[in-house]
């Protein structure tokens, strides 16, 4: 059943953008499907806004460390664009990268205690070697859920559309994981995800 | 617990949370602690999914200790929580503990920040195991953080001891396998074998005098604790807690922690002794590595305790030399490790100059009122620890002075008194820290006549670590309205001359009451109530956006320190703009605005 022997995965953003719901919803996914799983989760100092990145291992073996050496990332999934390029030295050579274009400014550079890059960072991003899928959430804002909000879950049905796994299952776990209220937005969402990703598949 | 059996059960669970299910397998029947992370959530698991267990966050990391200590002396399993900081507050409670009789099982637990992920000083929990001689057990993964709990509380009474139980900042925030007995049934543990319990002063004070006496009354006062940690010395060497991998004889390494698995997963050839008491250390198995290999290293995150403890076995063992620490190397990683000890491992280096992100307050938060009014009048002022410290850093320096938790009263204070009080130097605390150890500074400035000013910042929760109930809230595991203490009537029962209570956005009577206990001549406190923002998800008004026609691009708004603000760049134009999803539109930012460009 079970061909993919594993994957490493480093899902990066910053706090409030729903990380670890994000990895929560994967390790429940994977660990029906019978994977063996590490999941490590690295908030750093500072309250809201401040960098998060969660390392995630599934493997038909047990999976030893915590955390994914540079260089065996298969999957960079970053929901701000900064925060991508801390982790693009990270990925294999055949390692893809999924991105959003949203950025949250760093203090440092608001208040000039440090330069901004003098390049794009959405350039830097596209100028690497590897496979990449950038997504603007302006370009995907809906009436129906708030992208702001639920960019965590639209980069799920992506992700889960990527690799053709089973959506009814995915959206199951979305069902079974997410408060009542929020459960009809995140599905518009879901399947917002899932339907832009098919469109770029075709033309990948 | 052993499992394995067909009724055994499996959870993802993150150190924490096994942590919590640990104590309950235990039969712990008492948890006290003081909130630090990574490992609050014990606590909160505990108090979820263990209503069996009596819960409570206690004013201090001291009084936790105490509390455990007193559960424990009378016959029942009792933990105690708090991170490594919180263990220098609790360090003289736990030194009354050491080498005294144990009734009940005691552990502490006792977080590192390895790596300092959550920002904390480069401290290692271990020290205290050396200097007060207890054990200390360090888990690599979920289920050794659940395993060890059980097995510390066996070692407590087996070896009358208290035990320390050290997770880091990884092990507590990893998710991995947990499995355990279904058909586990909860029952508190009871053990009373020891009359009297005395500090070590004591007891050794009639050990040593009395030494060869028989009369009852002089020998119940006996307890060779030194014997007790020899014998678990020696007991070590055979212990399931520690596990000795022979394998290629090039490379033998001695670690403990989730440096066990980067090293395991670098080098799947090498010998391993992977050490789950760390405390003390089984030198047969040292030995026994040491004849196996070539050249023996030593991998541990934090300082360089089993480093040094194993050089004191006459071992010669290859560690900081190595891999300097801190502030050379933060944490092991399985990259550092690879790139000493595999040589023509590839070299990955992260992006340069991509820009770091400073702490900031979350929008709306009532700290950055007081910061902006403190700068704005260049009071000079010390911070404590609370989510106002934010304010010492360099893009808002609204403060000059910043400590321990707890600490600000006292700053302030021997600041005022080496000044002859001409420079009015002020205190800010939150009210986490306040009741912690913050209590003990006013009193003193109070009855030493002082002329400080205290500002202390109401928000019905400890906030930084995610708003645990204190002494004041209005809520928390054993609430009653009855019990909630009033940090006003508090302060004047405790003598404070002036004492006032302001709503943190009411700018004006905020700016006029702190200026008025300033220039008063006497000791004074300004309360500064407003929930917590993020705990309480308080309402948001409308946000506030900037007129860019008129933003003359002063940025003495983004030096507010407001989450919301920011600077970006179109085309080559900076704009300063407000970010609509996080303005909580509380408006502190329009009253910084030299053109008015900020409105709603």
């Amino acid at each position: 059943m079970m061909q993919d022997t594993g994957k490493n995965i480093i899902i990066a953003g910053v706090g409030g953008q729903g990380i670890l719901l994000f990895s929560n919803l994967l390790s429940k996914f994977y660990l029906k499907l019978g994977y063996e799983l590490k999941i490590s989760d690295v908030i750093g100092l500072g309250q809201r806004g401040g960098g998060v990145e969660s390392h995630f291992r599934y493997s038909t073996k047990p999976v030893l460390s915590p955390f994914i050496k540079a260089g065996d990332v298969d999957y960079l999934i970053s929901f701000e664009q900064t925060e991508a390029l801390r982790h693009l030295h990270s990925l294999k050579e055949e390692g893809v990268i999924f991105s959003s274009t949203y950025e949250l400014t760093s203090t440092s550079v608001n208040t000039r205690l440090q330069n901004d890059l003098a390049e794009s960072k959405m350039e830097i991003i596209n100028r690497t070697e590897n496979k990449k899928f950038i997504i603007d959430p302006e370009k995907h804002k809906s009436s129906e859920f708030d992208i702001s909000k639920m960019m965590n879950i639209f980069m799920l049905g992506y992700y889960t559309e990527f690799r053709g796994y089973s959506h009814d299952e995915m959206i199951q776990i979305v069902k079974e994981s997410v408060p009542a209220k929020f459960i009809e937005g995140n599905l518009k969402a879901y399947e917002k995800g899932a339907a832009v990703a098919r469109e770029e598949l075709v033309t990948a | 617990m052993k499992t394995g059996n067909e009724n055994a059960g499996m959870k993802m669970m993150n150190g924490n949370e096994a942590i919590a299910r640990g104590a309950y397998e235990a039969g712990v029947k008492v948890a006290a602690g003081y909130p630090g992370t990574p490992s609050t959530e014990v606590m909160d698991y505990t108090h979820h999914y263990y209503p069996e267990i009596y819960c409570e966050w206690a004013t201090n990391e001291k009084v936790a200790v105490e509390v455990a200590i007193g559960a424990s002396f009378a016959g029942h399993r009792s933990l105690a929580l708090m991170k490594t900081v919180g263990l220098h507050v609790a360090a003289d409670a736990l030194g009354g503990a050491a080498g005294s009789q144990i009734n009940g099982g005691l552990v502490l637990v006792v977080s590192d920040d390895v790596g300092r992920i959550a920002g904390d000083d480069y401290n290692d929990c271990r020290h205290y195991g050396n200097m007060f001689n207890i054990p200390v057990l360090e888990p690599s993964d979920s289920q050794e953080a659940k395993d060890f709990m059980v097995r510390a509380f066996e070692i407590s009474e087996a070896y009358s001891t208290p035990v320390i139980l050290k997770p880091t900042s990884v092990t507590c925030k990893t998710t991995s396998k947990v499995v355990f007995d279904n058909d586990y049934k909860y029952e508190a543990k009871y053990r009373n074998i020891y009359p009297i319990s005395f500090s070590k002063v004591i007891m050794t004070t009639i050990m040593t005098k009395a030494k060869g006496s028989e009369h009852p009354k002089l020998t119940k006062c006996f307890n060779d604790f030194v014997a007790n940690m020899r014998r678990l010395a020696v007991d070590s060497n055979e212990s399931e807690l520690n596990r000795l991998e022979l394998n290629g004889k090039k490379i033998g390494i001695i670690t403990a922690g989730t440096p066990y698995y980067y090293a395991k997963e670098v080098l799947p050839d090498a010998s391993f002794l992977k050490l789950g008491l760390v405390n003390p250390l089984p030198a047969k198995l040292i030995r026994e590595l040491e004849a196996h290999v070539d050249q023996l290293y030593v991998i541990e995150d934090g300082h360089d305790v089993i480093e040094k403890n194993i050089k004191d076995l006459g071992v010669s063992v290859i560690g900081k030399e190595l891999w300097p620490k801190f502030p050379d190397m933060m944490r092991f990683t399985p990259d550092v490790i690879e790139e000493k000890l595999v040589p023509d491992a590839p070299k990955r280096t992260p992006m340069k100059d991509v820009p770091f992100r400073l702490p900031v307050a979350c929008a709306g938060c009532s700290h950055n009122f007081i910061s902006r009014i403190l700068k704005q009048h260049k009071i000079k002022a010390a911070a404590d620890v609370t989510c106002g410290l934010i304010g010492c850093f360099p893009h808002m320096e609204s403060y000059q002075l910043q400590k321990c938790m707890g600490s600000s009263p006292g700053l302030a204070h021997g600041y005022n008194l080496a000044t002859d009080n001409k420079e009015k130097f002020v205190a800010m605390i939150g009210d986490g820290g306040f009741w912690a150890t913050g209590i003990n500074g006013l009193l003193n400035l109070v009855f030493n006549d002082s002329q400080s000013t205290l500002i202390i910042v109401d928000n019905n929760c400890l906030a930084m670590t995610g708003g645990q109930h204190i002494a004041s809230s209005d809520f928390g595991f054993n609430y009653k309205q009855e019990n909630r203490l009033d940090i006003a009537k508090m302060c004047e029962a405790i003598g404070v001359t002036d004492v006032v209570t302001v709503d943190a956005y009411a700018y004006e009577e905020l700016e006029q009451s702190i200026l008025n206990a300033v220039n008063a001549k006497t000791n004074s406190v300004v309360i500064v109530k407003k929930p917590c923002v993020t705990k309480f998800k308080l309402p948001k008004e409308t946000p506030f956006c900037i007129d860019q026609e008129a933003c003359i691009k002063c940025r003495k708004c983004i030096n507010v320190g407001c989450l919301a603000i920011e600077s970006k760049t179109k085309n080559g134009e900076v704009e300063i703009v407000i970010n609509e999803d996080i303005c909580t539109g509380c408006g502190l930012c329009s009253t910084v605005c030299p053109t008015e460009a900020i409105k709603n």
